[in-house]
């Protein structure tokens, strides 16, 4: 009997050892397999599209299909939009498994995200080694692209400008514009948060500001015990939440609790449609688009096909990152002669890239430096009494 | 002081949430020894039922009948629809495995999770759904309220908390001094002997699962009055009604109310006085040095059984 399990148990073993090198093999042939250009090639998109953060996946998905209906004709190319689905809530497991099922699929050719940070840290590596250009129109934690132990590889690119933009513009704003002495920082325990918060709080301790950390689960739901912990006396409370309706939660605490502190929240709080206690401020890597008389083609055109809803923060940079996305696999089509001859190829292109007529205004070009974008800069939005967000800085 | 009497009203109006939630699961363990954990989800149907009412009556910015009303009209909605799933949940997914080995409901049971939560996804979309109540009658319900001290104390919490506690007194009242809550128990006990003594089992089911779902129902409502609520609550609110009543001595009424409360103090007190970042972790020791010291709970019972 015993033998019969060792047995059993052996066969188990090398049946998977077996299949795993299988999968590598799969992974790599799929890398360097070649697709014709005239075929239809896929982009992914990995976004949350459920749980708190839906909103951003919905909202960035969107711009994304209008992108690729509208861009990818002119440019000679048949190119099909997938989506991968990485909630917040379940942490990094989801988009690891969606980098592997990507990197075996070698029709896809370009990643369009991860959108939050911690996504594109737990999948930059699988995406690295296969070559695949992952072009994130929304993760912003420094460490992704900066500093000496960088959390993506070489292969991601980002259109938006990172924290290391954000939490100075933020923190410089809360001491020069609003005269903050004493601030409350909450960070939700995730890559994302914890940077930005670690990038304000170093900027507001040296600008001479008392500062006061709080950490929550990024499950919470109820933030009375954390209002409580607010000093009455306190200015600010920075909030970079990447679920905005809880933006609006602990500010509605705040007020129910008699604090005077105003919430500011970073790019992730920023959705009109949840987060609108006035007096509120939040922060963004796009301006308001609507004003830019240069896309007003673009906003009309997705409208119709989103029947009127409100322009928001997140698309336009998604639209962005596919346009991104679309010239380099055009010129990775035009140096193979219309073949595609490993993901490498599209990776290698992107870099180079230039956009003249850049939906967030001005052209837009990669630094030669990092993979952020050249001169790129964060707003500031005051939330008025209507709910409507006003451009203050 | 006032940081004290801030975090015991925070408490308790999480604890009383909480002790709904595990009331639920009591009810349930307690007549079938079934651990039902699509609670969670049916807690977290309540709050969307809550908000469609809501809107259906006008929504916070012009509602169409008093404030008082309104509230009333929304848990009700919430409470009827979520008793009636608790009927279509125990036809369906476990009347059928109810004299199956006790793993196949508690699987049973984790399908109707996923299936609910799904499902609501489906039908509402990803999106939190906010009651938007700060917008209601000029944000009342949020400025005014008692003052205790220097803390005020706002009427939706007061309201909050008195609802929780009324309907936890006519629990108590239907279970001990009806025929019906009588018929509860002695199923409890023993179900063969309460069916031989002309108990109809399957009705007594039925209602508990029923009475269930109602207080889920009504628990989601007292939640998403003060937060979003999104189709993802389910597994968190769960867990935390299910420690409640672990804590408490699950198959206990007044044991599951204890349980939620203490949980709701302890989340509360440790938010405020120990640590934000490790709550969670504190919150779910206190679980398990109650399943290491105290198996039975609280005010349970130990389940002993002659060899």
């Amino acid at each position: 009997m015993k033998k019969a399990i060792g047995l059993a148990l052996a066969i188990l073993t090398t049946s998977v050892v077996a299949a795993g090198a299988q999968g590598g093999q799969k992974v790599a042939a799929a890398s360097t397999a070649s697709v014709s250009c005239n075929s239809t090639l896929k982009i992914a998109l990995v976004t949350p599209l459920t749980g708190g953060a839906g909103f951003l996946g919905n909202e960035q998905s969107s711009w994304a299909k209008y992108a690729v209906k509208t861009l990818a004709k002119p440019l000679g190319l048949k190119v099909k939009l997938v989506l991968g689905d990485t909630p917040v809530e379940q942490g990094p497991a989801p988009a690891q498994s969606l980098a592997q099922k990507y990197v075996a699929d070698k029709s896809v050719v370009a990643i369009i995200g991860p959108s939050t940070s911690g996504a594109v840290a737990a999948s930059s590596t699988t995406y690295g080694q296969a070559g695949i250009a992952h072009i994130s129109p929304s993760a912003t934690r420094t460490s992704l692209t900066q500093g000496t132990t960088k959390e993506a590889t070489p292969a991601f690119f980002r259109v938006v400008p990172g924290d290391y933009i954000q939490g100075p513009t933020d923190a410089h704003y809360m001491i020069d514009k609003l005269k903050a002495n004493k601030v409350v920082l909450l960070d939700f325990q995730e890559p994302y948060s914890v940077g930005l918060a670690d990038a304000v709080e170093a900027v507001l301790k040296k600008g001479g500001v008392s500062t006061t950390r709080l950490s929550a689960p990024n499950t919470t739901t109820d933030y009375s015990a954390y209002v409580t912990k607010v000093p009455n006396d306190a200015d600010i409370v920075f909030f970079p939440t990447q679920k905005p309706g809880d933006a609006q939660t602990f500010a509605q605490q705040l007020i129910e609790k008699g604090k005077k502190a105003k919430v500011f929240g970073g790019d992730g709080s920023n959705g009109p449609a949840e987060f609108k206690v006035p007096g509120s401020y939040v922060s963004n890597f796009a301006p308001d688009i609507t004003g830019i008389p240069a896309d007003k083609a673009i906003v009309a055109g997705w409208k119709k096909d989103n029947g009127g809803k409100a322009v928001g923060s997140f698309g336009p940079p998604t639209y962005g990152a596919v346009q991104v996305a679309l010239q380099a696999i055009k010129k990775a089509c035009i140096k193979g002669n219309g073949t595609i001859k490993a993901k490498r190829d599209v990776l290698r292109q992107v870099k180079s890239v230039r956009i003249p007529n850049w939906i967030l205004g001005g052209s837009f070009r990669f630094s030669t430096k990092t993979n952020d974008p050249l001169n790129a800069k964060f707003y500031i939005f005051q939330i008025q009494s209507n709910g409507s967000y006003k451009l203050v800085g | 002081m006032d940081t004290f009497i801030q975090l015991t009203v925070d408490g308790l109006t999480l604890g009383s949430v909480y002790a709904l939630i595990a009331l639920g699961y009591t009810l349930v363990y307690g007549v079938l020894k079934l651990l039902n954990f699509a609670h969670g989800d049916v807690f977290m149907v309540g709050s969307f039922i809550g908000f469609g009412a809501l809107q259906a009556l006008g929504g916070t910015a012009s509602p169409m009948v008093p404030v008082w009303l309104l509230l009333v009209l929304v848990t009700g909605a919430a409470m009827a629809g979520c008793a009636g799933l608790g009927i279509v949940i125990e036809r369906f997914a476990y009347r059928p495995l109810r004299d199956a080995p006790r793993i196949a409901p508690l699987i049973s049971a984790l399908g109707v999770s996923f299936f609910l939560a799904n499902s609501m996804q489906l039908l509402v979309g990803a999106e939190p759904r906010n009651y938007d109540i700060f917008t209601l009658d000029n944000g009342s319900l949020y400025l005014k309220g008692i003052d205790i001290g220097n803390v005020r104390v706002p009427l939706l919490r007061i309201i909050t908390i008195s609802s929780a506690f009324v309907l936890m007194v006519f629990l108590w009242i239907l279970v001990n001094r009806t025929r019906t809550g009588k018929a509860m128990r002695a199923t409890s006990f023993d179900r063969e002997a309460a069916a031989m003594m002309g108990i109809n089992i399957d009705r007594v089911i039925v209602f508990t699962f029923a009475l269930s779902g109602a207080l889920a129902g009504a628990a989601g409502v007292m939640f998403a009055l003060r937060v979003p609520t999104l189709v993802s609550i389910g597994f968190v609110a769960g867990l935390k009604g299910f420690t409640a009543a672990v804590i408490g001595g699950i198959g206990s009424i007044p044991g599951a109310m204890a349980g939620g409360l203490i949980l709701g103090f302890a989340e509360s007190y440790t938010q405020g006085y120990i640590t934000t970042k490790w709550s969670d972790l504190i919150v779910f020791s206190i679980l398990i040095l109650f399943m290491l010291f105290r198996p039975q709970g609280l005010l349970g019972r130990a389940d002993i059984r002659k060899v």
